[in-house]
């Protein structure tokens, strides 16, 4: 079989996020970069599977020049070699840029017997990018996998729906994008991280990539991007004895449409 | 064992200590490994945020000029507190902050710090390895031979622990004993965002100057005082007390952190900020004598903090530049090509950090004395107090105030020369 590509996406750790309580600006200015959190299980669903059939696994990302710091993170988790199109664009790209760089990068790549997404970015959580990716490449796309297995040149995955499971089986080359329940993602130990460090990454540019017209230009606007903060109430009863404040905690409640 | 799997020298933490040994080393071409625990370098450190810029230089000369400091310290100031009542001493000179001349000391916040030093060994050429903790060292015939990480094993020549004030490393080596609830702070810090125009201004500062607080008899009679350096754009703010006095005490550390915030001459320093980081840290407080006698042995050699190279010392707390100094100890040594625990013993001695913590030895019976953390603040306050009472009234002699306010706090002159004669000579 041959590879099996992989694609995540760096994000803004949300820890450092800081919203202006009166504005709701974000400020993202003191956050760093990660591997978008559900892009990690996907690594290692794609290394479970190569391993399985005994191909080898191939990271790839759309991402800014700081992304190189999460090349080396993406190859201490079993990618044997990464592939990175780097340019700003991708700051504020949106599912089609993603996916028309990506197919495209994937194509450069040339041999590929399955590809990984993870169902959604831990930022943008839109779900574009594997099935546009599906469609480009013109080949089957299975969504919200829990579960997934290949015997030959066949995949067979168990689907997550809202209410029910769901079987499916397609032919190799497939697009999965996975939910993070497929497996755990396991810190990188020593050793892997060493050896992260060391794996080759090839470096595309735009330019290199076979692109169309109109493939980088997005087909979403963002209006605008606001934090969201909670303010509190701030009601304090504390009058009366015990009876009398526990009715007025339950009429505020009422009030509230809590209980 | 490979290649692969073999460095030079495998150094544990990427602290000050850490880091400076590691691109000192790295720099002369030794292949180093550096592992640490935290995400990234600094993303767990509490310090109090205080710097001596000298110890970068000893890295490498000029290399402060590029690093993510603060601001300059041009302010130093200390504060006796008794109940809401304070006095404060504030020093400058303008001689540590010459123009065109390095300053003597920023404040530093140790996230941006840590991360930033940590990019630089790496640009040298040492491996910095995140995210891993070192569980144990491995031994072979009485030598240590490498570290184990999780289930992978790695090897050097030389070990350097270099993993702070609580170091599990140096303990299970055999080289430092377990710590003593006595001989160690506990600090707790927040660092709290307010806009750089807001602290100039309650400062009194330029852009880019700074100013360093050290506050005494704010910890209830506890051994210990607070802390404030002024950031850029945040205040640290702190405290550091010795566990078992509080725990006998009866109250929080939080709790008095609380009281502390509150204070009048405090308040109004941090008022409107907005607390981002609150943290909680060790910190040894013996000084010299917390030096431990073996400082290596076959294999492994111990730096920084978990070396006890710190000066807690009332006035200022100095762990950072010592640690980076060991670090550069360390490494000399080691590129001196001659064996290395006794070089390393001779370069701590060139490099002027034994005899320096040597030389302050004394403060530590100084800061022994209990009266120095409330009865002495209560009584600059009480003479204070009778100096600028005017009511109208025929105001007692200032001699006889001063002697009413050390009854009242049940000082004896016996006491008070007794204490002056042990505080003069521990300085
Ligand atoms: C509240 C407080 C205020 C202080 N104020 C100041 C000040 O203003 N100025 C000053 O100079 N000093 C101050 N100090 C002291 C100073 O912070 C320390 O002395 C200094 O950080 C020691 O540096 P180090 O490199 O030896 O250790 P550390 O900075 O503690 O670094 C040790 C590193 O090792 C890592 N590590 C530990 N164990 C392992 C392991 N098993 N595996 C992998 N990694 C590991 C840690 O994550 C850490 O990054 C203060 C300390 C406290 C607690």
């Amino acid at each position: 079989m041959s590879n099996v590509i992989v694609c995540f996406k760096w994000v803004k750790a949300e820890d450092d996020l800081r919203i202006d309580s009166s504005t709701l600006a974000v400020d993202l200015s003191k956050s760093k970069g990660k591997i978008s959190d559900y892009d990690r299980n996907a690594i290692e669903a794609a290394r479970i599977a190569s391993e399985a059939a005994g191909s080898e696994t191939v990271a790839l990302t759309f991402g800014s020049a700081d992304t190189k710091t999460a090349l080396k993170d993406a190859l201490s988790r079993g990618p044997k070699q990464a592939f990175w199109v780097n340019d700003v664009s991708a700051e504020n790209a949106d599912g089609f840029v993603t996916a028309n760089m990506l197919a495209a990068a994937i194509r450069k790549i040339g041999s590929y017997s399955l590809i990984v997404c993870g169902e959604g970015a831990a930022d943008t959580y839109a779900h574009q990018v594997g099935p546009r990716i599906g469609a480009l490449l013109d080949i089957p796309v299975i969504s919200f996998v829990k579960e997934m297995r290949i015997d030959g040149n066949r995949l067979y995955a168990v689907r997550k729906l809202e209410d029910s499971l769901e079987q499916v089986e397609a032919d190799l080359p497939a697009v999965v994008t996975v939910l993070p329940e497929i497996n755990p993602a396991p810190i990188p130990g020593l050793k892997a991280v060493l050896e992260g460090g060391k794996k080759p990454v090839t470096e595309f540019k735009i330019q290199d990539l076979d692109l169309e017209d109109g493939d980088t230009s997005r087909k979403t606007d963002v209006v605008s991007f606001k934090g969201c903060s909670m303010s509190r109430k701030k009601i304090l009863i504390n009058e009366g004895d015990a009876k009398e404040r526990v009715t007025a905690l339950v009429a505020a409640l009422k009030k509230e449409g809590v209980l | 064992m490979s290649g692969e799997d073999k460095f030079d020298v495998i150094i544990i933490g990427a602290g000050p200590a850490g880091t400076a040994c590691a691109y000192t080393l790295a720099k002369e071409g030794k292949n180093v490994l550096v592992i640490e625990r935290g995400v990234t370098a600094g993303s767990k450190n509490v310090t109090g945020g205080r710097f001596y810029t000298y110890a970068l230089d000893l890295v490498e000369p000029g290399l402060w000029k590029d690093a993510t400091l603060e601001r300059k310290v041009t302010h130093e100031q200390i504060m006796m507190m008794d109940g809401n009542q304070s006095i404060t001493i504030d020093y400058s000179n303008p001689l540590f902050n010459k123009e065109g001349e390095m300053p003597q000391s920023f404040t530093i916040l140790r996230a941006v710090f840590d991360e930033w030093f940590a990019s630089k060994a790496e640009e040298q050429g040492a491996v910095i390895a995140c995210g891993i903790k070192v569980d144990g060292l491995i031994e072979e015939n009485g030598r240590i031979t490498g570290v184990k990480a999780g289930g992978d094993e790695m090897f050097a020549d030389l070990v350097i622990a270099a993993d702070g004030v609580n170091s599990m490393i140096a303990r299970e080596a055999g080289l430092v004993p377990e710590l003593s609830d006595k001989t160690i702070g506990v600090g707790v810090k927040e660092i709290i965002e307010l806009p750089a125009k807001t602290i100039e201004e309650r400062f009194h500062l330029k852009p880019g100057e700074g100013a360093s607080l050290l506050m005494l008899g704010c910890t209830e009679g506890i051994h210990g005082g607070g802390f404030l350096y002024t950031n850029n754009e945040s205040i640290s703010l702190g405290c550091v007390f010795t566990p078992s006095e509080a725990a006998a005490h009866g109250r929080q550390v939080h709790d008095i952190f609380q009281d502390l915030k509150m204070h009048p001459s405090i308040y109004p320093l941090i008022e409107g900020g907005k607390t981002v980081e609150y943290g909680a840290h060790l910190v040894r407080e013996e000084g010299y004598r917390g030096i431990p006698k073996q400082l290596y042995r076959d294999g492994l050699m111990v730096i920084g903090e978990a070396a006890g190279f710190v000066l807690n010392i009332g006035y200022t707390i100095r762990g950072i530049d010592l640690a980076i100094v060991s670090g550069v100890a360390a490494a000399r040594a080691v590129i001196s090509g001659s064996n290395p625990g006794p070089a390393y013993l001779e370069e701590l001695k060139n490099i002027k950090l034994l005899p320096s913590m040597k030389a302050v030895d004394g403060y530590f019976d100084l800061l022994e004395i209990h009266r120095l953390y409330e009865t002495y603040p209560k009584v600059a306050g009480g003479v204070f107090n009778k100096m600028y009472s005017i009511s109208g009234e025929t105001p007692v002699s200032i001699k006889k105030g001063i002697w009413g306010v050390l009854k009242d706090n049940k000082v004896s002159l016996w006491q008070l020369v007794k204490d002056g004669i042990r505080g003069y000579r521990s300085i």
